[in-house]
């Protein structure tokens, strides 16, 4: 079992009165709630977070890509890479982002990262998004209506530019390209790990396994709603006739420890309805531009159980409802420990990707989270899945002591 | 009326034709809400030979797959005009069908007698940029596409039922027409992306000059789509044209005020 670390690098400082004042946390975020100085801070008490959880124990650390979004301020995923690639050194990078639709020509996602694997030292994995509507669509401007088409052919552009020994050609639909001639290549051979998170969309599933990449299911609803997505996820698997090996499958979940159930509330409930009541205000007409999902997602009805962003309704959420409902796993160590073991049973995941910092947590008790899931938590869930093979982990990144030895 | 299927360059297109009348031929163009034979073009059926095709991507209308962008869509219409041998035709347009005929009319200006543009898409105007219909509620857009957001037309779009919900109908009947509807507009508003995303302007400014017959720019008084100021732009770049605004009318003018909108086309070309 692998356990790492993932941060959103929040802005976390929104006004009190966000959700009742203004439109949208995403897309049409008011600019003049950034505030550069607040900015400068948040950068770099991020990427000491995330080298923090490396030193910790963590066995990687995630980052990804977001625009024009104030729950997620790294529109450049790549730039807190390469800063992570020179100041840890063996943890796996996992880079969440790019959404390779949306670069032109997509060999730029090819190239820089083959840099963060040469930089690194071979410890990349490579996360290939279709992205979110939002990002893509509403900031990006990229048409819904061939997006995943254009996807698809990214995928193709760049896996070959990072395997083939010669220069060659490529006639696109989207991308026409005469010269295609890497420099540099992967460090990992023939490339690193591709791991495709998703949003719940049916259509990734089967992509997904016949590409045997990795499939990981990042949403804020937590393990509950997961479990709809993860099962639709397996049975696909097994139709499919391929090994159910549960690294092939990774999942997010927000985790708050402490020593006692009530200081988990105290300390940590206001920055997880923070996150909850402010940060997952995104406004419903722009949850989804026409063409983003495939009819088949929308008729299967998953579009009202599981591929929906934010949440609907006016009520504020509280402490108690959002534990209730599995968005969050908050408590002692031992009772965060046995509650994430049944997550990942129960998902069938071998990553597991923990948001350490959640909503408006200061740097402080970000720290003091990560501590505790790293040293009280993470090493007794790593002996989990013993009789599977990882074969979705960086070729150069740590494999931890996994021998079982329970703190 | 009559409904057939016209095959397009070898069958790739399936496309639904409704059509009725005799006399010269009226070709329609439908918008992004789908085409519905109205009472419009009921009217203008007593004096022409109304020719209404839906664009691939609407209701049977395959081939979709084979668009990418406006100009795949514009050579795909002259196809289907080569197949169905119109010529000499009026040429009426509404929503993005506006916008479909004004380039097919720059394109090949021969063909048609006369042009009519119903709230057409096609120029952008910053001041004036009206609802985005990617990229808003179902109430914000039904109430921008009618004058009306209380009618069953309008109400269909917002999701909800209609105002008088048939006591025979079950709820489980009613469901299932709701989702039917929201899976076509679904598709339709997919389709309608290829060629209006994110801004519905794909350069038709540069080539509508090549339009040179009489053009009637008809538009719905509260138009919250494409918002009535830009008959303006539309006029200002057009050699021989005038504006008819309609009352009652948001960017649906056609279901909305059908007969208001025959009469008006009726004048403009010339039915007695």
């Amino acid at each position: 079992m692998k356990l790492e670390m993932f941060h959103l690098c929040p802005y976390r400082e929104l006004p009190e009165d966000f959700r009742e004042k203004y439109h949208s946390v995403w897309v049409d975020v008011p600019r003049h709630l950034y505030d550069p100085e607040v900015g400068a801070r948040l950068y770099n008490e991020t990427l000491d977070e995330l080298e923090y959880a490396a030193e910790m124990g963590y066995d990687g650390i995630c980052v990804n890509e977001h625009h024009q979004n104030a729950y997620g301020i790294m529109p450049s995923p790549n730039l807190m890479a390469a800063s992570l690639a020179r100041t840890t050194k063996d943890v796996a990078i996992i880079v969440m982002g790019n959404s390779i639709a949306l670069y032109d020509p997509p060999t730029r996602v090819a190239e820089e990262m083959a840099m963060l694997d040469n930089i690194s030292g071979g410890r990349l994995v490579s996360g290939f998004p279709v992205g979110t509507s939002m990002d893509s669509n509403y900031c990006y401007g990229a048409n819904p209506a061939t997006f995943r088409d254009k996807y698809y052919e990214a995928e193709e552009l760049i896996i070959k530019a990072w395997t083939n020994e010669e220069m060659f050609s490529f006639d696109g639909k989207y991308t026409q390209l005469r010269y295609v001639n890497l420099w540099p290549k992967p460090l990992q051979n023939p490339h690193p790990p591709v791991w495709v998170p998703g949003g719940g969309s049916i259509e990734t599933w089967g992509w997904t396994a016949e590409r045997d990449y990795l499939y990981a299911y990042l949403s804020y609803s937590g393990f509950k709603r997961g479990k709809q997505v993860m099962d639709g996820f397996w049975k696909v698997i097994e139709e499919k006739g391929i090994e159910p090996n549960p690294y092939r499958a990774g999942f997010l979940q927000l985790v708050c420890v402490a020593d006692s159930e009530q200081e988990a509330e105290e300390r940590y409930a206001p920055a997880v309805e923070y996150f909850y009541n402010k940060m997952l205000h995104v406004y419903p007409g722009y949850a989804d531009a026409p063409g983003y999902r495939t009819l088949d997602t929308i008729k299967a009805g998953l579009l009202a159980q599981t591929t929906q962003f934010g949440r609907s309704g006016t009520n504020e959420l509280k402490w108690k409802d959002i534990l209730e409902a599995g968005n969050v796993v908050a408590g002692t160590p031992d009772q965060v420990t046995e509650q994430l073991e049944g997550v990942i049973k129960d998902l069938r995941v071998g990553h597991l990707m923990l948001l350490n910092q959640i909503g408006s947590m200061d740097h402080e008790l970000a720290m003091h989270n990560i501590k505790k899931t790293a040293t009280e938590v993470v090493p007794n869930l790593r002996h989990l899945w013993p009789e599977y093979e990882d074969h979705w982990w960086p070729q150069r990144a740590i494999v931890r002591d996994t021998s079982g030895v329970k703190v | 009326m009559d409904e057939r299927q016209v095959s397009v360059r070898d069958g790739i297109f399936e496309i639904d034709v409704l059509e009725a009348g005799s006399g010269d031929p009226l070709l329609y163009l439908h918008g992004i809400g789908g085409l519905e034979w109205g009472e419009h073009l009921e009217q203008l059926a007593q004096s022409h030979h109304v020719i209404a095709p839906r664009h691939p991507g609407f209701g049977g209308s395959t081939g979709t797959d084979e668009l990418a962008d406006l100009p795949d869509l514009v050579y795909y219409y002259l196809d289907l005009l080569d197949e169905m041998q119109i010529s000499n035709a009026v040429l009426v347009g509404h929503s993005l069908g506006g916008m479909i005929a004004a380039e097919l009319a720059a394109v090949q200006p021969q063909r048609f007698s006369r042009v009519v543009l119903i709230s057409p898409f096609g120029i952008w105007n910053e001041a004036h940029p009206g609802l985005d219909i990617f990229g808003s509620t179902p109430d914000e857009f039904a109430s921008s596409l009618y004058a009306d957001a209380d009618s069953d037309a309008a109400l269909a779009v917002a999701g909800k039922p209609p105002r008088a919900a048939s006591e025979a109908s079950s709820e489980a009947a009613q469901n299932e027409a709701t989702i039917a509807f929201m899976l076509e507009r679904a598709k339709a508003m997919s389709t309608a992306a290829k060629y209006l995303w994110p801004i519905p302007n794909k350069g038709l400014k540069k080539r509508i000059h090549r339009i040179t017959q009489p053009v009637l720019i008809l538009w719905g008084e509260v138009d919250g789509i494409t918002p009535p100021a830009l008959a303006d732009d539309f006029d200002a770049l057009l050699s021989d044209s005038r504006i008819e605004h309609v009352a009652g009318a948001a960017h649906m003018a056609p279901s909305e005020q059908p007969e208001r909108v025959a009469e008006l086309i009726g004048e403009f070309i010339g039915v007695q």
